[in-house]
């Protein structure tokens, strides 16, 4: 039995004569972050965190700790017993899940399990050479984290995941390159090829220009797509986005909405991404198509906003942590089909005239129906003249509807990229989006900012 | 302390931290989430050959404070390769006490009544046109002990609350959201409940709702070059954005390049460059009484004191912590993150007359309310906002409601524009509990006070 699950049957006894179920997260992770070549917020984590929710006479308690004594847990089964009896009568609880097969899902990656801060740091000093004279910020993470869920409904659930990420932005003053490579085993990375995409790109940024604001022809790189792609999921694929009408998806449903090259889906099993067998509340895990063809298919439900839609609606393994529940099911592992093209170049062919797109920073929803976002591009702004990448650009301001970005779409690449979308923000759950590079004929340039670099 | 020396630390200081977050929101009148969150730790950080290390451990007993030295020395040895010599600047160490003053201890409320308060505001949100009535309130209670290798001994307890209702009306394709006191999960204050109770949300909410399906039949705003009027609201993240985030020393240094971004400022600028109009005024202040950023000292020790950062439209002063040379504003976020140069409270002072008055001085313009989202780069010269609602401003008058409100610029030219700003009286103060920095990410709460300010010719409207 793995440790968590151990901390969690004991979280349940604690709760002795109510419904329950526990959720136990046991996270060991290290951080080795860097800035001008050097490393300076080294930062460990060991952590163990339970979450146990009590049903009684249908009210819902809900309480979270990381003191897995016996008396911790006793105190914690105390609060949330307190916490369900101060509520009302929770009209959409949907009841606690029943045990239920899971999908097999790769395991952990025992390389990943084992590096310790020694290796960590090694890593992060790999890729600061690799970036050369090139001075190098960013970070090497790797973590390994054990959840489990256990209920009173029998469930016993427990599965080990690893993960580890490196990112380099390679800069200097008036010039920026990035890259950043993810993998849920650390021999999937490659932290030295990934400096060196970050300095070779930044070399050619030198001298960017400005350009007039307007509507171009773009090639996103696939770092660039999969953010513009989660943060327009956040309210298009989610069953709450859909029963609020906060959804581009809103009576859209089975319709025509993008280009026909566009298919989309979530896809926690896909072994080349970050796999889960269940969500958290122990359901199994399903690959939910979200756009076939350009044809909007639907979204992801956990059973509580199931039973709130009603009808045929059924939970798809996407519940999100107790104490988050008021955002709803949410797509976590998003994975876009890839196209025919074999490079970027080919994407530019396509392009003819346009601008080439690294990366974006700090997005910003503006309309969530229309799907408006906001944002800057940056760290590889390029002029795309003659079918070619051609003079660098400064940093540009865009605000994008992305149904109109992803409506017309001359080609996608071939290849598909996992690129972390976890900033590790409190517990540890990493996650990201499997995204081709893609040549859009809508990208609308609303501004210009400064030049790229430090 | 002992652990860390005795592997050869030159500098350490560790956290013991206990923690514990309640939150209740509910929604069209169901209960949406309930939680009660503890958590307990203790991080030590180290200088070990000049290189950093940090590492943590959850356990508050003497085992658990030395393996988390013992692996913060083996990572900061294990970081030293080019390690430089970092001086930290000089402080006494200091031995006291800190505690949030309140009348209401917050976890004296019972869940039942935090409910309560929540469905009562919800219940006033309702309209046909309101899909989506929403009420949210929070309290968190932090204690801490910070000890360091130098002597200091400082024992904190920081109390903070806060609520916020917002309503989402739908009709005919068109979404429209309506919040406050303020947007993305209301306001919250280092007081007890009676910062909850004074909110007055049941009181707020008709109007909230009236709004919010009032914005549905809302011309949408045009693309112009106009004056605006910006509420207090929308300022006080116009200051976080735009003079916070860019006055941080570490960003102007480089430590937050691959995330957060830099600064356009430099080193050099310092009472030197123009930010603004003679009109601006911040202050960073970590002594406002309810600020998200009040304290007795910072996670480094050093005692709160209000810093000046623009004087008279120029730059006097930094952000920062005792390793780059402006001592007093380093937080982490709980015992599992290390310190980092933060915002703590950051103030544009007030100016002179009514927002009555600042709207009168405009022929033909906007009056902006509320966030709604926000971008800016990372250098923190371009920005984009939009506000929930806005109105027409003609001949000094407010006129027409209208939705989809943008407005953009470059920082240092937009604050130039500034050309007034409202008095004492219509000051408000703030706190915002969602500001992201670091790797791995951390979550600040800062406050912000501001009145309403006037800008003279910027770009609104900005569509897809």
């Amino acid at each position: 039995m793995s440790a968590a699950l151990d901390v969690a049957e004991t979280a349940l006894r604690a709760a002795a004569g109510d419904e329950a179920d526990v959720f136990v997260q046991s996270e060991r992770s290290g951080l080795a972050r860097f800035a001008s070549s050097r490393l300076h917020q080294p930062t460990l984590v060991e952590d163990v965190v339970v979450t146990l929710r009590v049903v009684r006479d249908g009210r819902v308690g809900v309480a979270v700790s990381n003191r897995t004594t016996d008396d911790g847990l006793r105190e914690l089964a105390a609060r949330a017993i307190d916490a369900a009896d101060s509520a009302p009568i929770d009209e959409e609880f949907p009841g606690l899940a029943e045990p239920a097969p899971l999908p097999a899902v790769r395991g952990p990656d025992p390389e990943t399990v084992e590096l310790g801060p020694r290796e960590q740091a090694e890593l992060a000093d790999a890729a600061i050479a690799a970036a050369g004279d090139t001075p190098a910020y960013g970070f090497f993470t790797s973590g390994s984290t054990d959840v489990a869920v256990a209920s009173t409904t029998g469930s016993r659930t427990q599965q080990t995941t690893t993960d580890a990420t490196v990112l380099v932005l390679a800069a200097g003053e008036g010039f920026s390159g990035f890259a950043t490579q993810t993998s849920s085993k650390v021999a999937g990375i490659d932290v030295r090829g990934c400096a060196a995409e970050a300095a070779e790109k930044a070399a050619r940024t030198r001298g960017a220009a400005g350009i007039e604001p307007g509507i171009y022809r773009a090639v996103l790189e696939p770092y660039a797509l999969a953010e513009l792609l989660q943060y327009f999921a956040y309210d298009t694929f989610g069953a709450y986005g859909l029963l609020e009408e906060r959804s581009f998806f809103s009576g859209r449903i089975g319709e025509q909405v993008f280009d026909e090259k566009v298919s989309i889906a979530d896809d926690a099993l896909d072994s080349a991404g970050l796999p889960r067998a269940f969500d958290f509340e122990g359901s199994p895990k399903q690959r939910v198509a979200l756009v076939e063809d350009g044809i909007a298919r639907g979204v992801v439900w956990d059973r509580r906003a199931a039973k709130r839609a009603g009808g045929d609606a059924r939970g798809t393994g996407h519940a999100p942590p107790v104490v988050l529940q008021s955002y709803g099911p949410l797509p976590f592992a998003l994975t876009m089909r890839g196209g025919e093209a074999e490079s970027v170049d080919e994407l530019a062919e396509a392009v003819g005239e346009g601008i080439y797109v690294t990366r974006l920073h700090y997005l910003g929803v503006v309309h969530p129906r229309e799907g408006v976002v906001t944002g800057m591009t940056r760290d590889g702004t390029f002029r795309i003249r003659g079918g070619r990448v051609a003079e660098p650009l400064v940093n540009l301001r865009f605000t994008v509807a992305v149904p109109r970005l992803l409506g017309d779409v001359p080609a996608l690449s071939r290849a598909v990229t996992l690129v972390n979308g976890s900033d590790f923000y409190g517990d540890r759950f990493a996650y990201g989006v499997r995204a081709p590079a893609i040549a859009t004929a809508h990208f609308n340039v609303t501004g210009v900012g400064s030049s790229p670099g430090v | 302390m002992e652990a860390a020396r005795a592997a050869g630390a030159e500098y350490a200081d560790a956290r013991a931290v206990l923690r514990r977050e309640q939150s209740v929101a509910t929604k069209n009148g169901r209960v949406d989430s309930l939680s009660d969150v503890e958590s307990e730790g203790i991080g030590v950080r180290v200088l070990v050959g000049g290189a950093w290390g940090f590492a943590c451990d959850r356990r508050l007993t003497s085992e658990g404070a030395r393996a988390a030295a013992l692996h913060a020395c083996e990572f900061a040895l294990a970081s030293g390769r080019g390690s430089v010599h970092r001086r930290l600047a000089e402080v006494e160490p200091q031995r006291a006490t800190y505690r949030t003053a309140y009348e209401i201890d917050p976890f004296s409320v019972s869940i039942g009544d935090k409910i309560d308060i929540c469905l009562r505001a919800e219940a006033g949100l309702a309209r046909p046109e309101v899909k989506v009535a929403g009420a949210f309130a929070r309290a968190v209670r932090e204690n801490k002990l910070l000890v360091t290798s130098e002597g200091a001994e400082v024992e904190q307890e920081l109390l903070e609350c806060g609520a916020g209702i917002d309503a989402t009306a739908v009709a005919d394709g068109v979404t429209q959201i309506r919040s406050y006191p303020s947007a993305h999960s209301g306001s919250s204050a280092q007081a007890g409940w009676e910062y909850v109770l004074g909110l007055g949300l049941d009181q707020e909410a008709p109007r909230v709702g009236e709004q919010a399906a009032a914005l549905l039949q809302a011309p949408e705003c045009g693309a112009d070059v106009m004056d605006i009027v910006i509420d207090a609201e929308q300022m006080q993240l116009q200051v976080h954005e735009s003079v916070g985030h860019p006055t941080e020393l570490d960003r102007v240094l480089g430590s937050e390049a691959a995330y957060a971004g830099t600064s356009f400022l430099k080193p050099t600028d310092l009472g030197a460059l123009r930010y603004g109009s003679a009109l601006m005024n911040i202050t960073a202040d970590s002594t406002t009484p309810e600020g998200l950023g009040t304290f007795g000292f910072d996670d480094e020790g050093v005692p709160a004191a209000p810093q000046p950062i623009v004087r008279e439209g120029v730059l006097v002063g930094w952000i920062g912590s005792r390793e780059v040379g402006f001592p007093g504003s380093m937080r982490a976020d709980g015992w599992s993150r290390m310190p980092l140069v933060r915002m703590t409270n950051l103030h544009l002072e007030p100016g002179e007359g009514t927002l009555e008055e600042l709207i009168d001085g405009v022929r033909d313009g906007l009056y902006l309310e509320t966030n709604k989202s926000w971008s800016i780069d990372d250098k923190r010269l371009n920005f984009q906002f939009g506000t929930q609602a806005a109105w027409e401003i003609r001949d000094g008058k407010l006129g027409r409601l209208v939705r989809d409100a943008t407005y953009t610029g470059i920082t240092p030219e937009f604050w130039s524009s500034l050309d007034g700003v409202a008095g004492r009286d219509a000051w408000r103060l703030q706190g915002l509990t969602n500001c992201g920095k670091g790797q791995p990410g951390q979550s600040a709460h800062v406050s912000h006070g501001a009145a309403p300010a006037r800008f003279r010719g910027v770009q609104v409207g900005v569509h897809a």
